[in-house]
């Protein structure tokens, strides 16, 4: 027998007691890489392809607010600008579903291309999607989740604008950093509210990178001091200030995150002192036999280490495993995209079980260190 | 030839405050133990007699007085020193026996051994040894609950002399067991002695038991006696 062997013989003495330990732990973990990783799919800006030329233009006031369709025209003058579409929230929400569960915009057929280099689509899809006016383009996401293939007619109910519209689906878009999302024409928008000339906001696209700060300043000159006043930004930038809105999802998020862990640290500091105290009459006896304090404290601190390391493995792992394999699309109904379960996460959650372990310990040893051999062997077992 | 003195005590007082009240378990007690001895130490609940044996061992410390053990005053050591001394110094037997119900008896056995620099193989032969001489060589793999209770008791004695120290200390060994196991257990004691030269001291309230003794000595009220 060596000092590791008896250890884990002790750790496993109430093989049911260590099972449900392992296990509180290991889900504790698990609930914490998981708002972790979403938290930071929450607050990472999405990184597309193209990005770095795109630029957004919003009404000054709020993102809201729309903007005369007339500015167009101006902007597509700017020196720098190759391409230009409106690009509108319709909030429709499919068949029943209480809620909108794909963003649709309306946009410029024409201008796809030419603004959003990122898609992959195939020239007949995009030549559908250009002439028909009913016309629209959806994410393969979307399109897997309600399996809808060009060809299909869908009707959504818009919660901005009065009524319904049925649509007719060109083609599947993917290549994005979001596939979920739906566009179509902004004209078919115009007609059926009466063709009020307005827009949710502007996408433009950049010649070179070079152009980018210079467009930005003549775009929001431009309108200055007009009725609609314009914010013009990168794309990074508009994402950004997207998840600043975020704000107190990520104040709930990490306040979740603290109750999970000091939760955590509670059972396992109470599992590890029921499992020193039924213990306390043995711990006296290996004093007794010549079992240091410190001895005994490694004995303590490995077995409250090990619980928490087997939690974490299990934890961590099955989060790794189900993140990294997984369709999460699937699993959230759309709502997340990806799950990257970073080193950084895994540190974390690493390092919060390594404190447990030692945190756990602390409490058991001491009473152990304090107590006399005499006053150990009274205890009952 | 005169027989070397083991343990040494001199005026050796312990008195415990139980909030307001003190009590003396010991009362200036004065005490020789020669090396071989198997030394009983008698007397009714209350008198002392196992304060007295834990001061020897190193697992309590007196209110006044000498304890000298092989020439060390045990009264003296931090606690480091003591867990280092008893490993090294004596062997213990409980009246309930204290055996770590996951080991077997063999890794029982080997518990004070961890704390040595002998190697697995050395270990081992020492436990093998150890257990043959309380004739439970063939019990080895056997978990605690596996053995009767004077089987258990023996494991605790092969425990006790697997370090091969020169005192052991029982306190009331045979307090848990039927006559017939208790009679194994005396016998083993007393073989250690005799075929080993071990000086043992046992607390003990059972004249049976004490018969077995070399010497018998009492306490009363923490105070030797005739």
């Amino acid at each position: 027998m060596t000092l590791p062997t008896f250890i884990i013989k002790n750790a496993l003495r109430n093989k049911r007691r260590a099972l449900l330990s392992v296990s509180s732990v290991a889900v504790s973990l698990f609930l914490l890489v998981t708002l972790q990783v979403a938290l930071r799919e929450l607050t990472l800006p999405v990184e597309s392809p193209g990005a770095e030329l795109r630029v957004c233009a919003r009404n000054k006031v709020s993102l809201t607010n729309p903007l005369p369709a007339r500015q167009r025209p101006i902007i597509e003058r700017i020196p720098g600008v190759e391409g230009v579409t409106p690009f509108t929230w319709f909030g429709g929400q499919y068949q029943n579903e209480g809620a909108m569960t794909f963003a649709q915009f309306a946009m410029d057929p024409k201008e796809t291309r030419r603004v959003f280099t990122d898609f992959k689509l195939s020239d007949a899809e995009l030549a559908r999607f250009q002439t028909g006016k009913t016309a629209a383009i959806i994410g393969k996401i979307t399109a897997d989740k309600y399996h809808f293939k060009a060809g299909d007619h869908i009707t959504l109910n818009s919660t901005v604008y009065p009524g319904a519209l049925e649509f007719t689906i060109a083609g599947i878009f993917s290549g994005t950093a979001d596939d979920r999302m739906m566009l179509f024409h902004q004209d078919y928008l115009d007609d059926s509210i009466g063709t009020p000339g307005l827009v949710g906001m502007w996408w433009l696209k950049v010649k070179t990178a070079d152009d980018m700060p210079r467009v930005i300043a003549a775009i929001n000159q431009a309108f200055a001091n007009t009725a609609a006043e314009v914010r013009a930004e990168s794309e990074r930038a508009f994402q950004l200030g997207f998840i600043s809105m975020l704000g107190n999802i990520k104040t709930l998020i990490a306040s979740i995150s603290t109750v999970v862990v000091f939760t955590l640290v509670l059972v396992t500091a109470s599992t590890m002192s029921m499992a020193v105290r039924e213990r306390f009459r043995e711990l006296a006896i290996l004093k007794a036999l010549g079992f240091r304090r410190r001895e005994l404290f490694v004995f303590i601190l490995a077995e409250s280490f090990g619980l928490a390391a087997a939690g974490a493995l299990l934890g961590i792992g099955t989060a790794y495993v189900a993140y990294t394999f997984g369709n999460i699309s699937k699993m959230t109904h759309g709502i997340f995209v990806s799950f990257e379960v970073t080193p950084r996460i895994m540190g974390l959650a690493a390092l919060v079980a390594a404190v447990l372990g030692v945190i756990s310990a602390v409490a058991p040893a001491l009473a152990v260190a304090r107590t006399s051999v005499v006053d150990g062997l009274k205890t009952l077992d | 030839m005169v027989a070397e003195t083991i343990v040494k005590i001199r005026e050796l007082t312990k008195i415990y405050a139980q909030g307001e009240i003190q009590v003396t378990a010991l009362d200036h007690i004065t005490l020789d133990i020669a090396a071989g001895e198997f030394l009983a130490l008698m007397g009714p609940s209350g008198s002392g007699k196992s304060t007295l044996l834990h001061i020897i061992a190193g697992v309590d410390r007196p209110t006044s007085g000498e304890c000298l053990v092989q020439g060390v005053d045990v009264t003296k050591l931090n606690e480091t020193q003591l867990a280092d001394w008893r490993n090294q110094n004596v062997g213990f037997i409980f009246q309930t026996f204290n055996l770590i119900p996951v080991l077997t008896a063999a890794e029982n056995v080997e518990l004070p051994l961890l704390l040595t620099q002998l190697d697995r193989r050395q270990r081992r032969q020492q436990v093998e040894m150890a257990l043959e001489v309380v004739g439970l060589g063939d019990r080895a793999k056997h978990l605690p609950r596996q053995l009767s209770g004077g089987q258990e008791q023996r494991v605790a004695i092969a425990r006790a002399l697997v370090t091969d120290p020169k005192l052991i200390v029982a306190d009331e060994p045979t307090g848990n067991l039927d006559s017939h196991s208790a009679q194994e257990v005396l016998t083993a004691l007393q073989s250690l002695r005799r075929d080993a030269g071990k000086t043992i001291i046992m607390v003990t309230h059972d004249p049976k038991a004490a018969a077995f003794g070399t010497r018998q000595i009492h306490l009363e009220k923490g105070e030797l006696s005739a």
